[in-house]
């Protein structure tokens, strides 16, 4: 069996000192695959996306986190990003005053030893082709962190950081909310430009439209916090005709 | 209970009467001297219960212990400011150590202007100085004020005449070594349509004593004049810090004002425009970034005496370890004073749960056609920023730079100056702790 990146074993958690949302969620995804989690609103699959990336509001009451299986459950945001995880936001913050071209320095160096930081000429070439890849104008990575970005903006930024840090495990947190159809290839086009035998990702979306672009190796469906079903890519078209409830009266919950 | 009245034994009529005759002083000014050493001894220190002074650390701002610095101990240029001379191509620099002025240096292509300490213009341009000194402000307006007003030994005086427009800044570079009290008073004045940019800088190294920097600056716009003044406080952590800075505006004239507090343990900036004719126009901006308990302290007035004039103010800090801060702010529009704009913001945000910053803003308005707006807000730092920059692999130190920076940066992207903006932005991060960035290039 293929080397697992990214295992999420029989995860309970909670909003901190609130209400539970996960309630023991199981699922791995294999070094090189890209696995797609679907589910109705509120079944927690962003809630999910956030924790993995160690976000503070959230509390992990029981289960584990396992990234190339080392646990990452005691790691800080920070720690667990420099390990390759990496979370591309639903709702990406704005940062004045730090351009786009500074922040990913500062990110890339985080990755590196003082006295060790990026040269200047490799990272522009990072930069440039991953904004070739997007279709994007060089003037971008000039322009403040998402500010004044619209949201087809802040999401396709995501996607270049993406691409520039190179990460081993990508979950995409609904990375294809508010696109049209054209921002919609041009996000897509970018995970595909990532993916490879070393990379895996946990693509968290709403509709199947996203995997016509994105061909997921498995989907996982969740609902009410667990993981209810996984199974092959034609999964997720069979839940759009039918409809979470079909796969609810399945399962039988 | 009277307020106690802690004066230093050095602060007498004496004291005055030394200036005056050591410097051969005429008349008017021994007389104005005089008056103010009698109103300074006559009024308490400030007390919370002044609106002006309420919740001002005011033992941070005592005289305890201290008595008028004489002479400085070095005349010797530090590295600090030389770097500092270079790196702000003006073409006129005055440094001054204490009331000594230890180095001057004069390139001014412009023809009339006058840049010169304050001492050496009591007799050099005595008209002028007596038509403008003591002109902004009553030196009769409280104890620091007046105490600047009767014992100041020297400072600088900026003249520009009439359509005189002076292409690159002037800079007043000062500094201290030794302990005591300190009065330094700045007086410029910019005739109908000229233009200048003055910098304003006060830094120190390090020493064991403690230094009481009571400055007051005075600044006089004709008709049409514009000034860029820039008043960066960055002294050594031995120092208290008071700058008075009180423009009054002529019809048309515009003044650029930034005030930064980086350094001193205690620094308050008062900062006062009176707009006296129509048109003018006062842009305030305002920076500070405490740390180590620093306590920053911040007064301001946007006074619209006439109609159709425009004031704007904004003032931005950020607090670590323990600091605090206060920001009290009054936009007064007399009666008559129609068709004001007038704004007034002021944020805060608190880098930890030890600092706190209090954020007093005020309207009084006699008019009833104007616009005005004030606001503030005091918050942490947003934990969705922070966990968005930490989940790119930032340090929580770095996360917490880049916050600073970008919390400041809407006061930043104001300053038309960009040598001041660079080295603004160097001395935040050097403080931050960025790696690499020192205060010193």
């Amino acid at each position: 069996m293929a080397e697992v990146s990214l295992e999420i074993r029989n995860l309970h958690a909670r909003i901190a000192e609130g209400d539970t949302i996960l309630n023991g969620v199981d699922l791995s995804v294999p070094k090189g695959e890209v696995h797609a989690l679907m589910g109705p609103n509120g079944s927690g699959k962003s809630t999910l996306a956030k924790i993995i990336a160690g976000d503070p509001s959230y509390e992990v009451t029981a289960g584990d986190i396992l990234v190339d299986g080392q646990s990452v459950l005691e790691l800080e945001p920070d720690e667990r990003a420099r390990t390759g995880l990496y979370l591309a936001f639903q709702y990406p913050v704005e940062v004045p005053g730090v351009s786009i071209a500074n922040f990913l320095r500062l990110a890339l160096n985080a990755r590196r030893d003082e006295g060790d930081e990026i040269g200047v000429m490799e990272f522009y070439q990072k930069l440039q082709k991953a904004i070739a890849i997007l279709g994007w104008d060089e003037s971008i990575i000039e322009r403040n962190l998402h500010e004044g970005f619209s949201g087809g903006e802040k999401k396709r930024s995501e996607i270049l950081q993406l691409l520039v840090l190179e990460p081993k495990v990508a979950i995409l947190d609904e990375t294809d909310s508010g696109l049209d159809v054209d921002a919609l290839k041009t996000v897509s086009q970018g995970v595909n430009a990532a993916r490879g035998p070393e990379f895996s990702s946990l693509v968290i979306t709403h509709y199947q439209r996203l995997l016509n672009y994105i061909v997921p190796d498995v989907v996982h469906v969740m609902v009410d916090g667990r993981v209810i079903r996984s199974g092959p890519k034609e999964l997720a078209v069979d839940l759009d005709s039918k409809g979470y409830d079909w796969i609810r009266e399945q399962v039988g919950v | 209970m009277a307020d106690v009245i802690d004066n230093p034994k050095t602060i007498t009529s004496d004291a005055v009467e030394a200036i005056v005759s050591q410097h051969d002083e005429p008349q008017w000014l021994a007389d104005a001297r005089r008056a103010a050493l009698q109103h300074y001894l006559a009024t308490p220190l400030p007390s919370n219960r002044d609106e002006r002074w309420r919740y001002t650390e005011l033992g941070r701002f005592s005289f305890d212990g201290l008595e008028l610095l004489e002479e400085p101990a070095s005349r010797q240029v530090s590295e600090r400011i030389e770097m500092r001379i270079t790196d702000s191509d003006a073409e006129g620099v005055l440094v001054l150590n204490g009331p000594e002025v230890i180095y001057r240096d004069h390139h001014i292509r412009e023809e009339g202007v006058i840049f010169t300490d304050l001492r050496s213009a009591v007799h050099q341009h005595e008209e002028l100085l007596r038509a403008h000194l003591y002109s902004a402000i009553d030196v009769r307006s409280g104890k620091y004020t007046a105490l600047n007003a009767a014992l100041w030994k020297n400072g600088t005086f900026v003249y520009v005449p009439k359509d005189i427009e002076v292409a690159l800044p002037l800079g007043a570079f000062t500094t201290a070594d030794v302990g005591g009290i300190t009065n330094r008073r700045t007086l410029i004045v910019v005739e109908a349509n000229a233009k200048v940019t003055f910098l304003d800088e006060t830094t120190s190294d390090p020493f064991d004593e403690r230094l009481f920097s009571n400055a007051a600056t005075e600044i006089v716009l004709k008709e049409g004049a514009k000034l860029r003044y820039v008043s960066l406080q960055n002294w050594g952590r031995n120092v208290a810090h008071i700058n008075r800075l009180r423009a009054h505006l002529g019809r048309d004239s515009r003044l650029e004002s930034l005030t930064v507090s980086l350094g001193a343990d205690a620094a308050r900036a008062e900062v006062e425009s009176r707009l006296e004719g129509p048109g003018a126009e006062s842009e305030m901006l305002g920076l500070y970034f405490a740390d180590k308990g620093q306590h920053y302290n911040q007064y301001t007035l946007q006074h619209h005496a006439a109609d159709h004039a425009f004031s704007d103010l904004l003032f931005k800090g950020a607090l670590r370890d323990g600091s605090t801060a206060v920001y009290s702010g009054v936009i007064v529009v007399d009666e008559g004073a129609q068709k004001t704009d007038a704004y007034q913001t002021n944020r805060n945000l608190l880098l930890d749960t030890e600092s706190e910053a209090v954020s007093i803003p005020q309207l009084e308005i006699g008019a009833n056609d104007v616009r005005c707006s004030h606001g503030s807000t005091t918050s942490p730092v947003p934990e969705d920023q922070r966990f968005y920059l930490m989940s790119r692999g930032l340090k929580p130190e770095v996360a917490e730079h880049v916050l600073v920076t970008g919390f400041l940066y809407e006061v930043m992207s104001r300053v038309t100056l960009p040598k001041v903006a660079e080295y603004v932005e160097r001395l935040v991060q050097a403080k931050l702790g960025v790696p690499g960035v020192k205060e010193k290039l």
